[in-house]
């Protein structure tokens, strides 16, 4: 999954050995992870190395460019080398089941590519290897939440790694929240838009405090004629106030457009703008850290005192927890942050990660998370429930080995 | 000793004024042998070699260390160079190829006058149309770091990021691209902007990416003797005052 984290300072070598050893040892390990993947009923697929990069593009965005290999090939169709294998995942699942969404369960272990700015080095390495899972469209989505954490730990335990820590977070909470308090959806769908870059959060949760919630950029005249006017009336303002201006009209982005956008910063104007509480509530809420056994008491006591109760999305959480531990994953012993997952851009739900003290606390072994809405933005059509993990096989040799190549 | 090397833009207006500017320092550039060569001679400073490079590959040359010093624009330098306060020394703005960089759109989107502003009709258009807004250009780079909320000379970051968005590749008429039909908007450059209100077109207030002009600019990850910083000292000195 591409992740924006900061540098590591991790206790890591300077460089992987390269030698024919240190490969075997790699491939000895992922032929024992990808066996208990395959032995739990996960098919093993192999998408291709080259990608279209369009895809990427549509689903990631430019920033793509800043950390991929993005290039042309002599029929000038842009391509790129994967820069991770959930996305190639996804195509194979579209291509196979695109028309039914039935279930289905994938493993891979494979290379995917990172440019790093300043040159490749072990902590900000440019190939990747890594073994991973996903499972699509699975009935109960806790269980296969739990199912998949268990695998990627019972995988890890396999490859020998003794000592590990597990973080874990829940989107899903915070999504629920969000509902739970009083806006108009276009305030959420805006928080939740913003939501992968805190300082952005941040500046809009001021804004949508702020008494007039409105922005200033467009003309009062024109605010004050449109007024209450209907969506059709409004277009024909809009539309004379810009044939006024002289200005031609151009391109796909339509006067409709425009006007939906007027009217809904003319309604932000005339809505209460949001309470100071409720976005105190939202920021202490992602700062909240616990003990994953503490968590969801821990929420229930925060939002107490402001009447709010977020019950579905918190029994799942405990579910999940049961679950796990059925599945003999101990998350008692997890830390529980409910602002993790906010570095990778398309989690919705679960997210976890596997730390290992022999590595460091920025660089984890593996981890992985729901993800409901990229199926459905890859095809257009269907939505697809979708979680996985991926292990960097890499780290984790390096793990078992004390952080000695 | 082995000379300081030095890159100078080998056509047009730029060209002229390079070689003015240097005039005014009291250094003669010219080219070498019938003046379509890229050698260049070069009178009143010791220990420097010249060259004729057209003013892009003159970024490139910087990036690599492959010359001392060249004259371009601050805009080539920050599109080729991504890491350029790390690579390149911007050691003294010359006063002329003045051009700024912006974001354009057409001028009919009056809901939209700001990046912040931007970012919401392109969370809009997603919804209506499925795609991302298209920008034209050929500063790729630029556009990249600038959307994500990167600020050219010191500023801090913004936290108004503009996201959904695609990159159309442009090499030419980039302002024709939104009346065309082949991107929504545009980052390009203009230094009156007529040619953007021709087209129907409007800087947004906060859409300047660089105010760029000429520059003496020395590649830092070239290789460089004592005697070689000794020039570069000297020729900072002069064209910094000329």
């Amino acid at each position: 999954m591409p992740a924006n984290r900061p540098p590591s300072n991790d206790n890591l070598p300077a460089e992987l050995p390269q030698s024919a050893r240190w490969i075997e040892a790699l491939d000895r390990q992922a032929g024992i992870i990808m066996g208990m993947f395959v032995t739990a009923g996960f098919e093993p697929i192999a998408p291709p190395m080259i990608q279209p990069a369009g895809v990427f593009l549509d689903l990631i965005g430019e920033d793509l460019r800043a950390r991929t290999y993005v290039f042309a090939d002599p029929d000038g169709a842009e391509l790129c080398l994967r820069p991770d294998l959930t996305i190639p995942a996804c195509r194979v699942y579209l291509q196979r089941h695109g028309e039914t969404s039935a279930p289905a369960r994938f493993a891979y272990d494979g290379v995917v590519f990172r440019y790093q700015p300043g040159g490749d080095s072990l902590t900000r390495p440019r190939e990747i290897r890594q073994a991973g899972i996903e499972s699509f469209a699975a009935h109960d989505p806790a269980r296969a939440e739990a199912e998949i954490l268990a695998l990627s730990v019972e995988a890890v335990r396999a490859a020998g790694l003794r000592a590990f820590r597990l973080r874990i977070g829940d989107l899903g909470i915070f999504q629920a929240l969000l509902v739970a308090i009083e806006m108009p959806d276009r305030w959420r769908a805006r928080l939740t838009h913003h939501f992968w870059r805190p300082d952005a959060f941040r500046a809009q949760l001021q804004r949508l405090t702020r008494a007039t919630g409105a922005r200033s950029s467009v003309p009062q005249s024109l605010l004050k004629a449109i007024g209450t006017a209907t969506a059709e009336t409004a277009e024909g303002i809009v539309a004379d106030f810009v044939s006024n201006r002289g200005a031609d009209v151009m391109g796909t982005r339509t006067l409709a457009e425009i006007t939906e956008q007027i009217v809904s910063e003319l309604d932000d104007a005339n809505t209460a703008p949001l309470g100071e509480r409720d976005a105190q509530l939202l920021e202490a809420y992602l700062g909240l850290q616990s003990a994953a056994k503490d968590a969801a008491p821990a929420i229930r006591a925060l939002l107490r005192p402001h009447g709010i109760t977020l019950e579905p999305a918190l029994d799942a959480f405990e579910r999940r927890l049961r679950l796990a531990a059925e599945e003999s994953i101990d998350l008692t012993q997890a830390q529980f942050s409910a602002g993790f997952g906010r570095a990778f851009e398309y989690y919705t739900g679960f997210v976890f990660e596997i730390l290992s003290p022999s590595i460091g606390e920025t660089t984890p072994i593996g981890g992985g998370g729901r993800y409901d809405t990229l199926v459905k933005a890859m095809s257009g059509s269907v939505k697809v429930p979708a979680v996985g993990s991926a292990i960097h096989t890499e780290r984790l040799l390096l793990a078992v080995r004390g952080g000695r190549p | 000793m082995s000379a300081l090397t030095l890159a100078v833009p080998s056509k047009g207006r730029l060209m002229e004024e390079s070689m003015a500017a240097f005039q005014r320092a009291g250094i003669t550039l010219a080219k070498a042998g019938d003046g379509r060569g890229y050698r260049g001679t070069i009178s009143g400073v010791g220990g420097v070699e010249v060259t004729f490079v057209s003013a892009a590959e003159i970024a490139v040359l910087l990036r690599a260390g492959d010359v001392h010093m060249g004259v371009t624009g601050e805009d080539l330098v920050r599109e080729t160079i991504p890491d350029a306060d790390a690579r390149v020394a911007i050691e003294a703005k010359l006063g002329f190829g003045h051009a700024d960089v912006v974001v354009a759109v057409p001028d009919f989107w009056i809901d939209v006058a700001t990046m912040a502003d931007l970012e919401e009709a392109a969370v809009l258009y997603r919804r209506r149309h499925g795609t991302r807004l298209r920008v034209a250009t050929k500063y790729t780079g630029l556009t990249r770091r600038f959307f994500a909320g990167e600020r050219f000379g010191g500023g801090p970051r913004s936290p108004d990021a503009v996201t959904l968005y695609r990159i159309v590749e442009s090499l030419g008429a980039t302002e024709g691209a939104p009346a065309a039909g082949t991107a929504e908007l545009i980052v390009d450059i203009t230094s009156t902007g007529s040619t953007l209100r021709a087209n129907g077109l409007r800087v947004l207030e906060d859409g300047v990416i660089l105010n760029s002009e000429a520059c003496l600019v020395a590649s830092e990850v070239a290789t460089w003797t004592p005697e070689q910083m000794t020039v570069r000292t000297e020729l900072v000195a002069r064209l910094g005052k000329a």
